[in-house]
């Protein structure tokens, strides 16, 4: 069963033929509009790699069906315009916040949501405690708590 | 921290940079595994006929590689689906390729396998219930012995004041790299190209030929943006299927893992035992015997490397006058055996730290104190009979000790503080070759591998050529290419990448400056200079842009072009103290202190690390940012292995817990605050006495917790990981 599928993505309305019923939100936009800058880790909602923001609020894309977020306004790491996405993208520049990459955009649009959500003032504690379900392999962490820590340092 | 900004940043961060799992071709098709359900049966039939009949579907199995790749001569012993008996649980039998993932997933389910089960062995102590007191020598299990000895053992215990024994189990660790396996096979004009993710492009070129029997001069591989390796993407796993469908069906064909089959099918360190004693008179070892059984699953008889080269690092940085080690490779079913971060050193780190903490404490010493009193030293021979290069690690040692002592003083109860070494040693033994294009206005280096995240290449081979050319490193390009265009290049594994390949480019370059020298026309040192956007070399007085000493065919193709080798020699090892198989000298002596502070819950075992110190023998540093990440991040992965990574095998080898959930890699709350020392002037293998920094960051980490959790608790562990319940038990709380 497949029907068509009408929602924003990065600020473009955005009309997608044929989305099967039970198709992920993350095969949606990696695999029909070709953003593919959302990463597929685990699948089951484990890792965070595949967060995007939906009405601002952070998803694990792989475990929402597109159909769920229909006439809704997703954003994902890709969004050129969205000014929470460039301080986090800024901090993380500046704080070496990266290493292989892959769960990169995972916390770079989780962060982002979490400023959306807390604010942008948001004590670096309350925010590093929202990644909590975002992993990366390869830092340790710590230059992803450096970034968080010099966020305020980021233009707005 | 005011490092420049890494030269990657800025796709990985806008998501434009594409990974394995990315790749995506005009009419490919999509391709699924068709997986053992047994750990060990009898091949009966395997009917393809059913995929076949659904649209779309390819079908590949054992039967269709004769017409495929015709007169091929594949190797007999790892064939690429296997025709009588199933060696491990989820081995490919075949493989299928349809139009869509949902698609192909059906197909493979469509198979009809009929598999005889046989019984699957799935522990190795239950191989040798009586190990280590009966010979495991005759059993057709074992894979590979290695023993080596020297002195009079037998004398030395006899006599000893304490003689203390103990028996360490470690556990079975995933690489987790967070990237699945992922890969795109062509076949066009007769040879296949490849895209993958890969740590190692030449490697899998090398596996890819020699599993389907066809010449490598028939197969082009180009690596992709690697989403994390840590050892599991250095050989080939998935490209060779994905060669034989996109044959079979003409198309490019996709092969990806998702994440519970890469846990499934994915290579790594299997389970250990190791069987410790140590005799010790007058506060000095006397003796040592060490026994180890390496679980190896499915590896092949006789290629296994693991077992000669951890045993090297079961003897630890330490002298002993009289030892013995053994070593046996147990085959399980399993999958093979495969490389993880320093394979099996930090579980060696783990076994010899806290055996040695015990036999102290035997004996009524100071642990520190008695394995600082033991620790190599540069001029030392090491057990195996090799002389000890330049080595930071005693140094190190007592910073760490110095750390320990203040943090002891202000810790609260419950706390306890650890103290553990490691080493190893830079694997410039894997050769490569960099190609160097001496442009108008800037230097190429040309690369077949790509950057794996670490910053190897992308960070460090660029600092390096700039230390050694006097090129800016924001005038140094890394080019990417295939295997067909790139220099040979082992790969990116080993803690060898920026050493061996920086000591490439020394060559490179020692060919390309006499070059510019002798065109300059005035002897003399070369030296580089960026004037108006352009690369200006003097020599002897002369001064010249580069543009200016370009003949018209250098010109055309971007530049002067050499190209440097560097394929490392390892010391010698004393073959006298040599018994049996294969042992491994090393290339030069990396050390690793560390400092752990825990808190331990006395009700529950649960361990928390408050924080940690790192000081790393690194030789010289090459780029400080990414020495000191590399650093934060193996301790982390590290702490994973203390604390909470077992793959949990079942009595028939099955994988119990394969997914993220029921695997538990630490998350940002579990990770300390980690102080990062990097110590240079202790030369190593690599430009400018730099040595490898990759995997020896790892090694002391689950040997530093173990001892905090026993000195906050008494609780003496001597399984890996530090599970609440194992330190509940130690501590009689169960």
């Amino acid at each position: 069963m497949t029907a068509g599928l009408a929602l924003h993505v990065n600020g473009r309305a955005t009309t997608v033929p044929e989305v099967p019923a039970d198709e992920r939100l993350l095969d949606t936009l990696r695999w029909r509009l070709g953003l593919k800058g959302t990463k597929e880790g685990c699948r089951t909602g484990d890792c965070g790699a595949c967060t995007v923001l939906v009405d601002g609020a952070s998803v694990l894309s792989c475990l929402t069906l597109a159909h769920d977020v229909a006439g809704g306004h997703v954003t994902t790491v890709e969004d050129g315009d969205d000014p929470d996405l460039a301080r986090v993208r800024a901090t993380f520049a500046r704080a070496g916040a990266l290493q292989c990459g892959y769960c990169t955009p995972g916390f770079v649009v989780a962060l982002a949501g979490l400023l959306k959500e807390r604010g942008r003032d948001a004590p670096a504690d309350e925010l590093l405690d929202g990644l909590q379900g975002n992993l990366c392999r390869c830092t340790g962490y710590a230059a992803i708590v450096r970034a968080v820590r010099g966020l305020a340092r980021e233009a707005p | 921290m005011t490092a420049a900004v890494r030269p990657d940043a800025a796709a990985k961060l806008t998501g434009s940079a594409p990974y394995g799992t990315d790749l995506d071709l005009p009419g490919m098709r999509w391709g699924a595994l068709v997986l053992a359900p047994v750990a060990h049966g009898t091949i009966r039939a395997v009917d393809l006929a059913p995929a076949r009949a659904r649209p779309g579907v390819t079908a590949v199995g054992a039967a269709d590689l004769p017409a495929l790749f015709p007169g091929a001569q594949g190797d007999a012993e790892r064939p690429l689906f296997p025709t009588s008996t199933v060696a491990y649980r989820n081995q490919p039998i075949a493989a299928v390729a349809a139009p869509s993932l949902a698609a192909a997933r059906a197909a493979a389910r469509a198979v009809r396998l009929t598999i005889d089960p046989l019984p699957a062995v799935g522990d190795l102590e239950a191989i040798f219930p009586a190990w280590p007191g009966s010979d495991a020598g005759a059993s057709p299990h074992v894979a590979a012995h290695v023993r080596a000895r020297h002195g009079d053992l037998e004398a030395a215990f006899r006599g000893a004041e304490h003689v203390v024994g103990e028996t360490y189990r470690t556990a079975s660790v995933h690489q987790v790299a967070l990237e699945p396996h992922a890969c795109v096979a062509e076949w066009t004009d007769g040879s296949f190209r490849v895209r993958t993710s890969t740590q190692s492009p030449f490697g899998v070129r090398e596996d890819a030929a020699s599993i389907l029997g066809i010449p490598e001069a028939s197969i082009v591989v180009d690596g992709t943006w690697v989403g994390g390796g840590f050892g599991g993407k250095g050989a080939s796993l998935l490209e060779p299927y994905a060669m034989a469908l996109a044959r079979a069906s003409g198309r490019p064909v996709r092969l990806a893992l998702g994440y519970e089959e890469e846990f499934l099918l994915g290579r790594t360190t299997l389970p250990a035992v190791v069987r410790l004693e140590t005799a010790v008179t007058g506060g000095r070892i006397v003796g040592r015997r060490v026994r180890l059984l390496l679980d190896v699953g499915s590896s092949l008889p006789g290629r296994d490397f693991a077992t000669g080269y951890s045993i090297g690092f079961l003897l630890g940085p330490y002298a002993a006058p009289a030892f013995e080690v053994e070593g046996y490779a147990v085959r399980t079913h399993k999958p093979p055996f495969g490389p993880h971060r320093a394979p099996f050193a930090p579980q060696c780190a783990f076994v010899v730290e806290s055996h040695l903490d015990h036999v102290a404490r035997a004996a009524g010493l100071d642990s520190e104190a008695f394995r600082a009193a033991h620790l190599w030293t540069a001029g030392a021979t090491t057990p195996l009979g090799q002389t000890v290069g330049a080595f930071g690690l005693p140094a190190l040692l007592e910073r760490a000790r110095a750390t320990a002592v203040a943090w002891r003083a202000a810790a609260p109860a419950g706390h306890g503080v650890g103290v553990a070494v490691g080493f190893w040693s830079t694997s410039t033994g894997a050769g490569g070759e960099a190609k160097l294009r001496l442009g108008p206005r800037e230097l190429t280096i040309v690369e077949g591998e790509r950057e794996i995240g670490s910053g190897s290449v992308l960070v460090g081979l660029r600092a390096a050529a700039a230390r050694v050319t006097g090129v800016p490193a924001d005038r140094i390009r890394i080019e990417y290419a295939d295997t067909a265009r790139a220099p040979f290049d082992s790969g990116v594994f080993g803690s060898r990448t920026t050493a061996t390949l920086g000591r490439a480019v020394e060559e490179a370059w020692g060919t390309l400056a006499a070059t510019v020298v002798e065109r300059l026309g005035r002897p003399g040192p070369l030296s580089v200079a960026v004037e108006h956007d352009e690369l200006v070399v003097a020599a002897g007085g002369a001064r010249r842009p580069v543009r200016a000493l370009l003949a018209d065919g250098e010109a055309a193709s971007g530049g002067l072009e050499a190209t440097g080798r560097h394929f490392g020699k390892g010391g010698a090892i004393d073959d006298g103290r040599v018994v049996d198989g294969a042992f491994y000298p090393y290339t030069d002596f990396t050390g690793s202190a560390h400092a752990a502070e825990v808190a331990v819950d006395g009700e529950t075992g649960s361990v928390r690390v408050v924080r940690y110190a790192a000081f790393q023998d690194v030789g010289a540093v090459v780029d400080r940012g990414t020495a000191e990440a590399q650093v934060e991040g193996a301790v982390v992965m590290g702490l994973g292995q203390a604390l909470t990574e077992e793959a949990l095998w079942s009595d028939d080898a099955r994988l119990e817990n394969a997914g993220l959930l029921d695997y538990r890699i630490p998350t940002l709350g579990e990770a300390p605050p980690i102080e990062v020392e990097l110590v240079e002037g202790y030369a190593g293998a690599g430009p400018f006495g730099a040595k490898g920094l990759g995997e020896p960051p790892i090694i002391p980490v689950p040997a530093a917790v173990a001892l905090a959790v026993r000195a906050a608790t008494g609780a003496h562990a001597t399984e890996l990981p530090l599970t609440p319940e194992r330190v509940a038990r130690a501590l009689k709380l169960l």
